[in-house]
């Protein structure tokens, strides 16, 4: 008998039109590794709440369809005995979090299935001890960093020893090494603890290879279901956006084997090149060139010159920072969590006034002057496109930016709508807007008053294939017509496509910066997956292109290129 | 800045206490601190005070308190004498005032200003120390036997507050680059620029709100009766210093109602010191209050005592 049996679920949220689920049906069985994938809207976090009991139960709306757990009917399944066998971790750690302290958010769940105090106590120890978690048990929920909180978050479902585990983007908002941890964590509860686990993830390269079964979903159904590989093989003939870039990589090429892993990549591609000596392809252009990176002959747009900064408390963040970045640059800033990128950006941004140093922007003194003398000049967009969003409708939200700056003419308001393809929105509330369009409301209003400097702290946290691509793109053109673009990120094979130049930040000092192949092609950790392919093979691999233009033509045997290759960006 | 004024985990001892013997001690000492009107006695109270908030490493969020109490005391001083026309030992003939007439100033009207704001400065210091000495978590988790929804609204609202901190100031930094100026304009302009930031962060809140009580769903809430886990232990110290409040408590009755502790102003202010049983029956409640005090050192320095309590 399966795990879970689903017979033609349809469902609808409350004042739907559109189904979020459509005629869907699919059996789990116990102790798979499911990846559910797809773009945004597709239907995947309805999935997932469906799988945890949550539709109808908790957003009402019409459903149609029956979902079976161990041969039971889910919806007539007492909740508390469902709470027991099946766990849910949700995208955003800090709205999962309920006590002020870590011991008593782990005993949260048991104490709503109504156990006794001993066993709360042995069950809340194991999992302290299995998750690590002795040195935070005491700390106050809201002081831990994001990584802490998501395995806290993690930790509090353990303790209810569910059987299966529903994980939608448990890592979307974390930095790489956090997010590393919580996938080992979870592959661990997979193969060694025999936990079925059901995971949602927009970063195929980092989980891809860990599931048993890939289900991709798309308008509420699921286009696709199998093995990872079976659905690589199947998802590879066409446009392939949900593969991690190795398998997308071999999209071009008839190989006979599709690789989901660097390690396997690189067998493959070492198998099918003909080359002699490593490392002997054509470097890639752009590539090899001395650092730093070429801005000569162009204006500054921004200059932080021995920038030093301590907060109130103590903490030295910034220490002797010194940066220079040329008009119509495209850079983005890497790093640790804490390494001082955000710190950074509210000092050029004229929030945070520097301990020491100086900060320019259009050759004025930010320091000095504050950011009311620049701030005309600054687009800047948060990591929460929601702090934006207030006015009753998209077309207010934009005037709203302009009425401030005390600026007339409202024509670019049109431009900026047509321009982000908002128009059809223009009288629709944001806030009912989805996660995607609402970014792109923000970023709007941020934009309309035709700034030259435009910062993004973290704009691809939680956004799918197809918008981070639109997102990219959009910066690239901006770029090119002179404004200068500066993004805070983690995502490094984002930052690898699309910027021209890298920072790399560490402990409050910049420890690497030039053109992204120098930086990003020199980095073991931070370096996108392709490059880590190639690393040896072709060294200086960064984007699609440029995998395409310098291995596709030393392919010799075992593998055929296509004739037309699958893979855009 | 504000992060002193709370409860942090310092690992000292007298942060270890069961948060039920801590409570029964704070309620002890606050009901003598409104009970007592001798200044003596209140004196003692706040010097017991000062060594147990020095014993939490609180002097440092103590300090603002102090500030904030000596100002306050202050103002009852020079409040007092204007409206109070009891005292016999007038200081200073003042002008006749509507409504308060004349102005005369008594010396114990001053002093009875003077002994409220040593009150007051008693009343704050124990809410110091109970800031710095108890985990709010362990209270709420006491409490959450009786009025389990009640406890979990404050500890969400506890948990929710610093990060509601956050998100406004990022919300404000958002809107100055966006052209807000938050300090020009008239008053009713300002409110007006303050009341877009608050609208931001409620409907970010109340989309939050959504989550929260989803995943509050998914793991059982309200399925059902809850049991409360409790992790402290009742310990020999917990006794001691439970047994020690109940004492003094005992005493303390015993002494005000033979007259120890209570203090008359008007028309002329008595002594300090009416006699030996004032001293001894002070001696005995702050012996009893000092248990905790005497507990903590007594782990510093005697290894007995560390390993029986």
């Amino acid at each position: 008998m399966p795990l879970y049996k689903i017979e033609n679920l349809t469902y609808y949220y409350p004042e739907a039109e559109k189904a979020a689920l459509n005629n869907i049906s699919l059996e789990i069985e116990d102790g798979e590794f499911i990846l559910v994938a797809g773009g945004s809207g597709s239907g995947k976090s309805s999935l997932a709440r469906a799988l945890a009991g949550l539709i109808p139960d908790f957003y009402g709306g019409r459903i149609g369809g029956k979902i079976y757990f161990q041969g039971w009917d889910i919806r007539a399944m007492d909740r508390r005995k469902l709470a027991r066998q099946v766990g849910m971790v949700f995208q955003d750690p800090e709205k999962q979090i309920v006590q002020t302290h870590v011991e008593a958010e782990i005993a949260f769940g048991l104490e709503n299935l109504g156990l006794d105090n001993e066993e709360m106590l042995r069950r809340v120890a194991e999992v302290i001890c299995f998750m690590d978690l002795e040195q935070i048990r005491g700390d106050f929920t809201a002081n831990l960093s994001g990584g802490q909180k998501q395995k806290l978050a993690l930790a509090s479902v353990l303790a209810m020893q569910p059987h299966v585990l529903v994980l939608d983007e448990p890592t979307s908002q974390l930095d790489p090494v956090s997010a590393e941890d919580i996938l080992n964590l979870v592959k661990r509860l997979n193969e060694e603890m025999g936990f079925t686990v059901v995971m949602i993830e927009q970063r195929l390269e980092r989980c891809y290879h860990l599931a048993d079964r890939v289900l991709l979903m798309d308008k509420g159904r699921i286009a696709c279901d199998g093995s990872a590989r079976a659905v690589a093989r199947k998802t590879i003939k066409g446009c392939a956006p949900f593969l991690p870039p190795v398998a997308r990589f071999f999209a071009g090429l008839q190989a006979p084997a599709v690789p989901l892993t660097v390690k396997e990549g690189r067998k493959l591609l070492r198998s099918c090149l003909n080359i002699k000596e490593t490392g002997a392809a054509r470097p890639a252009p752009g590539a090899g060139d001395a650092c730093p990176a070429d801005y000569t002959g162009r204006r500054c747009a921004v200059r932080l010159k021995n920038l030093w900064f301590t907060y109130p408390g103590g903490q030295e963040v910034l220490k002797g920072v010194s940066l220079d970045v040329g008009e119509g640059e495209f850079v983005a800033v890497l790093g640790e969590n804490g390494a001082g990128k955000s710190t950074m950006l509210r000092q050029l941004t004229g929030l945070l006034r520097p301990d020491r140093g100086t900060v320019e922007v259009f050759g004025q003194d930010v320091g000095k002057n504050g950011f009311k003398e620049i701030r005309k000049h600054i687009a800047y967009l948060s990591q929460n496109p929601n702090d934006y969003l207030f006015q009753d409708t998209v077309e207010d939200e934009l005037l709203f930016t302009l009425k401030n700056f005390g600026l007339k003419d409202t024509s670019a308001v049109d431009e900026m709508l047509e321009r982000f393809n908002l128009a059809q929105y223009r009288r629709t509330n944001p806030r009912d807007l989805s996660s995607g369009e609402r970014q792109r409301v923000a970023l709007a209003s941020v934009l309309v008053t035709s700034p030259g400097l435009i910062i993004l702290d973290e704009p691809t946290r939680g956004v799918d294939f197809r918008l981070k691509a639109e997102l990219g793109r959009f910066l690239q053109q901006e770029a090119a017509k002179g404004r200068t673009v500066i993004v805070v990120t983690h995502d490094v094979e984002f930052a690898a496509e699309y910027a021209a130049r890298a920072v790399m930040m560490f402990s409050g000092r910049v420890v690497s910066d030039g053109k992204k192949h120098d930086v990003l092609g020199k980095s073991v950790f931070y370096s996108p997956q392709l490059c880590k392919m190639c690393r040896g093979i072709c060294d200086g691999v960064l984007t699609f292109s440029e995998a395409r233009d310098r291995i596709y033509p030393l392919i010799t045997g075992g593998a055929v290129v296509a004739e037309g290759p699958g893979v855009t960006m | 800045m504000f992060g002193k004024l709370y409860y942090q985990d310092k690992g000292l001892f007298l942060q270890s206490f069961h948060p039920a013997a801590v409570l029964v001690y704070f309620l002890v000492l606050l009901v003598l601190s409104l009970l007592y009107d001798n200044p003596l006695y209140l004196l003692s109270l706040l010097f017991l005070l000062a060594l147990l908030i020095n014993g939490v490493d609180g002097m440092e969020a103590w300090e603002g308190f102090l500030k904030v109490g000596v100002l306050m005391t202050l103002v009852v001083m020079v409040v007092n004498p204007l409206v109070i026309r009891a005292g016999a030992t007038i200081i200073w003939h003042g002008p006749a005032v509507p409504f308060l007439g004349r102005l005369d100033i008594s010396m114990e009207a001053i002093y009875f200003g003077a002994v409220s704001g040593l009150r007051l400065l008693v009343i704050m210091s124990i809410f110091c120390l109970y800031n710095l000495m108890v985990n709010p978590d362990n209270v709420l988790n006491l409490f959450s036997r009786a009025a389990g929804k009640s406890a979990l609204m404050v500890a969400l609202a506890t948990r929710m507050f610093p990060a509601m901190v956050r998100d406004l100031k990022r919300i404000k930094e958002v809107m100055q680059l966006r052209g807000v100026d938050f300090e020009e304009g008239s008053l009713w302009e300002r409110v007006k620029k303050y009341s877009v930031l608050y609208n931001v962060m409620l409907l970010s809140s109340l989309e939050g709100s959504m989550e929260i009580a989803e995943s509050m769903q998914a793991r059982a809430y309200g399925s059902g009766r809850r049991s409360v886990y409790s992790r402290k232990l009742l310990r020999p110290r917990d006794y001691l210093s439970m047994g020690g409040s109940l004492l003094a408590l005992s005493a303390a009755a015993w002494g005000l109602h033979n007259g120890c502790g209570r203090y008359a102003f008007y028309p002329v202010a008595d002594a300090l010191v009416g006699g030996s049983s004032t001293l001894a029956a002070l001696f005995v409640v702050l012996f009893y209050l000092s248990v905790p005090l005497i507990l903590s050192e007594g782990c510093k320095y005697c290894r007995f005592i560390k390993s029986k309590i």
